[in-house]
């Protein structure tokens, strides 16, 4: 299977700087998510190594060889596009195989492939159907059928379950992990939608404005966040992030001081630094309508209703705070009292916007990925 | 409120129906009356003594199955020679990059305001210089290449999804496979559409036949019709009408057998990005 890497790789349309210098390496086999807002030039990255887009500077090696200028038909690979790229004269059985036929691959071998595909992704009884009468479930099987009888070593995937109504995706992206376990081929896959970043990837590398935030593993992404911009873009609603300075065991924010545990007191004092960026996920905000030791008054603006769980948006001290709790009984304009849970702080350098590190009591601190 | 509205469209549409029909339906009408009806029951659409004399009558005095295939040979020469330049200069055009595309592509499609008449003279006398007046050969030349074609083609290839193409390229398709396996078949009715224009602008073609052309038995249809509106003996327009009909057959029947891609042409241009 292919392994890709990408060394100081560059790409600009003109004076616009799309890519800049990305460095990072696809390990063979795995499936990595490139995630990030529309924008940020994650199908750039994808087309790039398609080879449907040209390098403006830097190396791109797939198993060690350099492909900058290897045409995209010779790169062994396949790809599922946004819209599927389904050609709307030929039939899905014509659709499916028609890589197949250009490589002009034995009758028999293209039959037994096109079987197989169409076993596994549920299309059979659909082969002779044109692409305009099929679902748009049946469409992206039909892509992702094409795109693995061609047994490639890599498969790309652009947004693929985008067109896909709610349900349909959290079904599709259980069959595309079980498709990729199946024929173990590199995955690369570019989404925005975080939940499918998270629940498919391996791996996730955050792109913003065409720089790498973070490439490392779903659970760390989201609860050892490498920086400010992942912290906050990962979660949904995003952690919260406040400016404060530390001193003797206490994090003063605004007037108000929170005491840190021994672990952290220890490990923020051997930093130089006094001024950090703290920040805390919403659903380790405890709150109480009553006030009570060490918690912090704040008035309800708004309430977001998910279902099972609440987003409570309150103001303290003039910046907003997201809370997510189960309760049901806080309504906007109401009081609050908040408390952060020390344990579960995350603390980043006020320069930089790097996280500083963990004390190592933390280190097992690894909470359940949650979203909306 | 909706059953007025397209009674209004209906009513309408009746009306430019019936603009469009009459003169055909004249023409046809008139082909099988005798002259002396012709003139005296003008607008008599069933002829009192039906008579096939007007058609004997041409196809006695001319050879009119040699004009008839003189037109044919034109008309599809031009026809096939224009697609096929079209299709590859559209193709070129939405798929290749190249230094000067757009520039290049300015200039070709301000090609289609040059009038007819500035051309007529340069061509006329570059035809005399290679001989081939009075020769069809003459006539199909300076009409095979043509900006509309591309312009119209390339429109449509436009609104093929470059994403269908690039699928084609990871599949190590060539040129050839994308362009006749792919382009091709999604712009078919546009291409077919302009064929059909193509091929009636050119049977219809008389200015440039007319100066060409000096044998009768070189004539396409359009001169053979000439000949009974202007002739020395008075005009015979129930001998004139039967040509137009002769002549209206073989467009009338090539657009009902395309008529489906004509439609699909003209209506999905408005509505595609």
């Amino acid at each position: 299977m292919k392994e890709i890497v990408f060394e100081n790789v560059c790409k600009k349309y003109g004076k616009n700087t799309i890519i800049e210098n990305l460095n990072f390496t696809v390990h063979s086999g795995e499936r990595l998510i490139l995630l990030g807002a529309s924008g940020c030039g994650k199908s750039t990255t994808l087309r790039m190594i398609a080879g449907l887009e040209d390098i403006t500077s830097g190396n791109l090696y797939m198993n060690g060889q350099r492909v900058n200028d290897i045409v995209s038909g010779k790169r062994n690979l396949s790809m599922v596009f946004q819209n599927y790229a389904l050609y709307p004269h030929m039939t899905v059985t014509e659709n499916i195989i028609y890589g197949l036929k250009i490589q002009k691959l034995p009758q028999a071998e293209i039959h037994a492939r096109l079987t197989a595909a169409l076993g596994k992704l549920e299309l059979d009884g659909l082969e002779n159907r044109k692409p305009k009468d099929l679902s748009g479930g049946q469409r992206q099987r039909v892509a992702l059928a094409r795109a693995v009888v061609k047994r490639s070593e890599l498969l790309l995937l652009d947004e693929p379950l985008s067109n896909l109504d709610a349900q349909l995706r959290v079904h599709a992206r259980k069959e595309l992990v079980k498709i990729h376990q199946a024929y173990k081929q590199t995955f690369v896959y570019v989404t925005h939608d975080q939940v499918e970043a998270m629940t498919i990837g391996d791996r996730v590398a955050i792109l913003d404005k065409g720089r790498l935030q973070v490439i490392d593993t779903p659970n760390n992404v989201y609860n050892r966040p490498a920086n400010i911009f992942t912290a906050k873009f990962i979660g949904s609603p995003g952690m919260n992030i406040f400016k404060g300075s530390y001193s003797d065991h206490f994090l003063q924010l605004g007037k108000q001081s929170i005491k840190l545990s021994e672990a952290w007191s220890a490990y923020i004092g051997e930093k130089n630094c006094r001024e950090f960026y703290f920040g805390i996920r919403p659903e380790h905000i405890l709150l109480y309508r009553e006030k009570h030791r060490d918690t912090f008054a704040g008035v309800v603006k708004y309430v977001e209703e998910y279902g099972s769980r609440r987003g409570i948006y309150f103001e303290t001290e003039g910046s907003e705070v997201v809370a997510v709790t189960e309760a049901s009984d806080f309504k906007p304009g109401s009081n609050i009292y908040f408390a952060a849970d020390s344990d579960k702080l995350h603390i980043f350098d006020s320069k930089n916007k790097k996280n500083i590190g963990y004390p190592e009591v933390y280190h097992g601190n690894i909470y359940q990925y949650q979203s909306v | 409120m909706k059953i007025d509205s397209s009674l209004k469209w209906h009513v309408l549409l009746c009306i430019a129906l019936f603009v469009s029909l009459m003169p055909i339906v004249f023409a046809i009408s008139t082909s099988f009356k005798e002259l002396s009806e012709a003139y005296g029951n003008v607008l008599g659409l069933i002829p009192h003594n039906p008579t096939m004399a007007n058609y004997l009558r041409i196809f006695q005095e001319l050879p009119l199955n040699q004009i008839t295939l003189n037109t044919v040979i034109v008309a599809f020469a031009v026809t096939v020679f224009k697609i096929v330049t079209s299709v590859m200069a559209a193709y070129a055009f939405v798929y290749f990059n190249f230094k000067g595309k757009n520039l290049l592509y300015i200039i070709l499609i301000s090609t289609i305001f040059i009038p007819f008449t500035m051309t007529m003279i340069p061509n006329y006398l570059i035809i005399s210089q290679i001989g081939l007046r009075n020769n069809i050969i003459g006539v199909i030349l300076p009409q095979l290449s043509d900006a509309t074609g591309i312009f119209l083609i390339r429109q449509a290839m436009r609104s093929i999804p470059l994403s269908f193409i690039e699928a084609a390229r990871l599949e190590q398709a060539g040129i050839f496979h994308i362009m006749f396996g792919i382009v091709l078949p999604l712009a078919k009715p546009a291409v077919i559409s302009t064929g059909i224009m193509f091929f009636i602008n050119s049977w219809n073609e008389y200015v440039w036949p007319v100066l060409i052309l000096k044998d009768t038995a070189n004539y396409t249809l359009p001169l053979a019709l000439q000949l009974f509106i202007s002739s020395e003996g008075g005009t015979d327009f129930c001998v004139a009408m039967a040509v137009s009909v002769v002549t209206m057959i073989i467009p009338l029947g090539l657009y009902l057998i395309f008529q489906k891609y004509i439609i699909s042409t003209f209506t999905s241009s408005g509505v595609k990005g």
